[in-house]
């Protein structure tokens, strides 16, 4: 994420000291160090329900992923109930293509990695796509 | 109140954070503007996933 130029924000319903804990005692022997980047505290769930992911029974933010980009527009969210962890190596795929299209103005097709054909959107591209491009 | 949707703008917070080396610190989501941003919400500490 450094790499890429992305600052990474986590956040959960626990309080800060929680947060502050759980790194020194339990992730610090998961990740060297520990986590590198700050860890939010949304007690009460208010940024939760602003971004749909208060769940109220239960109390807690569930899994909700949302990539910003510079002038502040989510560009991605994806949100999963709690069973199911995340597969970083799709965020930093959509990352990718996100600041290629930004950068060039082009869009990139499904499953798009980074070196593979992009597409240039306009009226000489109608209809024509499959030339361009065809799924794997 | 607003609610995400991609395509506008992230609706901005405050909140107060613990950053590893720094301490406790309070943040707005408005400070990293001009930066890209990857937000993650999560159930709670010490759980399993």
């Amino acid at each position: 994420m450094k790499e890429l130029g992305v600052e990474v924000l986590s956040i959960s319903t626990d309080s800060r000291f929680s947060h502050k804990i759980w790194n020194e005692d339990e992730l610090s022997k998961m990740v060297e160090g520990g986590i590198p980047f700050p860890m939010l505290s949304d007690q009460g769930g208010r940024i939760g329900r602003a971004y749909g992911v208060y769940d109220k029974a239960a109390g807690v933010d569930i899994r909700g992923r949302f990539l910003i980009d510079p002038d502040g527009i989510i560009q991605a969210m994806e949100v999963l109930t709690p069973a199911v962890g995340r597969n970083p190596d799709e965020l930093i795929r959509q990352i990718k293509a996100f600041q290629h299209v930004r950068a060039t103005g082009e869009v990139t097709p499904s499953g798009w990695e980074p070196g593979q054909a992009t597409l240039t959107p306009g009226p000489d591209l109608v209809g024509k796509v499959w030339m361009a491009w065809k799924p794997e | 109140m607003t609610t995400a949707r991609v395509g506008e703008k992230a609706p901005d917070f405050k909140a107060s954070a613990y950053v590893a080396g720094e301490g406790f610190k309070n943040l707005k989501l408005s400070d990293y503007e001009g930066q890209w941003v990857v937000l993650c919400f999560y159930p709670g500490d010490f759980t399993y996933v």
